[in-house]
């Protein structure tokens, strides 16, 4: 881990509030796995306003052109700023953080289910899973087509996947989680990876409550140091028959096994 | 030391080269007076993937109670204009997982440590007492978090009640044989009060400030924005407020006293020592800007070079007021 300056090379605007941007850097593209994040300062040099950094999963790495993306959406003073972020720029930004993802140990078979910008780690999950071979399906809710120009990234992986939206706009209309319902048989043997709203793990709880597939949600959290040392941005962890714990998502996740998770 | 970090060893051998930084508190003596803030720095080990952590002048590390505690419930971090609210609920091992586990690594980082502990009540504050007193050769000195609930009293903060203030420090004190710092909240009125219990009941010096209580809400869903409420507002929106607190306090000449709240920079520094701190502590900055311990070093370094101030004392306490 590393406090680094990356150039910025694009920073597409996919939709209103949805941006990809896209970084030079070497050691990012050399260490970074699946499932880590990068840590980036969201405003100017020597400006504290916003003062802390803002965590947001590596999207896609491209090791050939030491290139890394980041998908992100515009919800605050943070992200408005980087959506202004040009071609030339600088990016000050720490990475990699979190734990990877090591498909090594996982089933031939892989299942993604994304919920909005919760689709940002697994495009890069699904891309190494892909390319070790596997069976991959990536299931991505959104509540409309914002994300639209974003099934062009995942027409390049050469995957199976489903499309839903609450709206109708693009694709089947409905839940992710109600499509994974509805097809719980087809994905019996996949091991499953999901991101996204807390309402949409709490169902995906439910779901695999009692299956035997192994099901591991990315979490996210407001951070404040984003290494492990604040403690800021801990999530309820099952301990033991009744007790829990704490965990912190920067340095313990951010990927935990769904069936441990508490949600209050 | 790496090549780069041994151009500030210079700064503590003022009899060679003439520039020094070093500065003492009571008996505690530091090589230059920037100290990373407790519950900011864990004991150092995740801030020594970006420098060397030994050429702090100190580390204080998280604030440790005698048993484990799980903390406050989530979300426990919520940013506010140039500032961050925290409730965190003081999350720790507990004294004797620090002993076991974490001394033994911060002492490889050649790290000079301060230890952060508190209690609930006076007793327990006695019991992590005795537990450090087994490691005082290991620790430069001892901070009392006395902004922490006393439970005994209704959950009133220990350093609103400068008679608690007393007796704690004095206890400490009498257990421990190292210098005790008292770390003193501003949410209080009688801050000289407590300052002066302090510096009865035998303390070294006075960590000044601790957080200021604050909130938000989310008029989405009208629920705080924190688990616990309430949390501790730092950064550089309460800057202003800690060095009024450092100022009031050190021209009343109580103990020693080290300035903290909001500072980013080599100039925040320097304007806490201008004030009368004689020491400086580095806390919500290092979350932002993990190397920031080293650059102001090098920072306060420069300036006495180009101002050609010998030595950094006599930068302490030089208000023109």
């Amino acid at each position: 881990m590393k406090l680094l300056n990356g150039e910025i090379l694009s920073n597409e605007k996919y939709s209103d509030n949805l941006y990809k941007m896209e970084i030079f850097s070497p050691y990012i593209c050399k260490d970074a796995q699946a499932g880590q994040f990068i840590n980036v300062k969201c405003s100017p040099e020597g400006v504290l306003d916003p003062l802390l950094r803002r965590p947001f999963s590596i999207f896609d790495i491209e090791k050939k052109f030491n290139v890394f993306s980041i998908l992100y959406w515009v919800k605050g003073k943070g992200t408005k700023f980087m959506s202004g972020l040009e071609k030339g720029d600088m990016l000050d930004f720490a990475g990699p953080m979190g734990n990877g993802i090591d498909l090594n140990g996982d089933e031939n078979n892989i299942l993604l289910v994304g919920g909005g910008i919760g689709i940002a780690p697994l495009y890069l999950i699904a891309k190494l899973a892909g390319g070790m071979k596997k069976n991959v399906f990536f299931a991505a809710g959104f509540k409309d087509n914002s994300y639209l120009r974003w099934e062009k990234d995942l027409i390049e992986l050469k995957i199976n996947y489903a499309v839903l939206t609450e709206d109708g706009s693009w694709g089947e209309k409905g839940l992710v989680s109600d499509y994974i319902w509805n097809n719980i048989k087809s994905f019996k043997n996949y091991d499953i990876y999901c991101c996204g709203p807390r309402d949409m793990l709490k169902t995906l709880q439910n779901i695999y409550k009692d299956k035997n597939n192994k099901v591991t949600a990315l979490l996210e959290e407001k951070m404040a140091c984003g290494i492990g040392v604040c403690a800021g941005c801990v999530v309820k962890l099952k301990k033991g028959k009744k007790g829990f714990s704490y965990k912190k998502v920067c340095k313990d996740g951010p990927a935990f096994n769904l069936e441990e998770v508490i949600f209050d | 030391m790496t090549k780069q970090d041994s151009l500030f060893s210079y700064e503590t051998d003022t009899g060679r080269n003439g520039f020094s930084l070093s500065v003492r508190l009571g008996r505690i003596k530091l090589d230059n007076p920037v100290i990373a803030c407790s519950g900011t720095f864990a004991y150092g080990l995740e801030y020594s993937q970006f420098y060397n952590t030994a050429i702090l002048g100190a580390v204080t590390t998280k604030s440790y109670s005698l048993k484990p505690i799980e903390g406050n419930p989530p979300p426990r971090i919520c940013e506010t204009a140039s500032g961050m609210l925290n409730s965190i609920g003081l999350q720790n091992d507990g004294i004797d997982i620090f002993i076991k586990k974490y001394l033994h690594e911060a002492e490889k980082l050649g790290i000079k440590i301060i230890l952060s502990i508190f209690g609930q009540d006076p007793e327990e504050f006695r019991k992590v007492a005795s537990r450090a007193a087994d490691i005082k050769e290991r620790i430069i000195a001892v901070e009392l978090n006395l902004s922490c609930p006393n439970v005994k009293k209704g959950g009133m903060a220990f350093s609103a009640m400068p008679d608690e203030v007393e007796k704690i420090v004095s206890s400490t004190v009498s257990i421990l044989n190292i210098p005790v710092i008292a770390k003193l909240s501003p949410n209080h009125q009688n801050l000289v009060e407590a300052a002066m219990a302090a510096k009865k009941g035998g303390a070294e010096a006075l960590s000044v400030i601790n957080t200021v209580v604050g909130m938000a809400v989310d008029i989405e869903t009208f629920r705080p924005r924190l688990g616990n409420v309430l949390g501790g507002l730092s950064g550089p929106a309460v800057k202003p407020i800690a060095l009024a607190k450092v100022y009031s306090l050190t021209r009343e000449k109580i103990l020693p006293v080290i300035g903290m709240g909001g500072i980013f920079s080599w100039q925040d520094a320097l304007e806490f020592l201008v004030a009368g701190a004689s020491a400086v502590g580095i806390g919500t900055a290092n979350f932002i800007q993990y190397d920031v311990g080293k650059k102001i070093i090098e920072g306060l370094g420069n300036y006495l070079k180009e101002k050609k101030i010998y030595d950094i004392n006599d930068v302490i306490g030089r208000l023109r007021a």
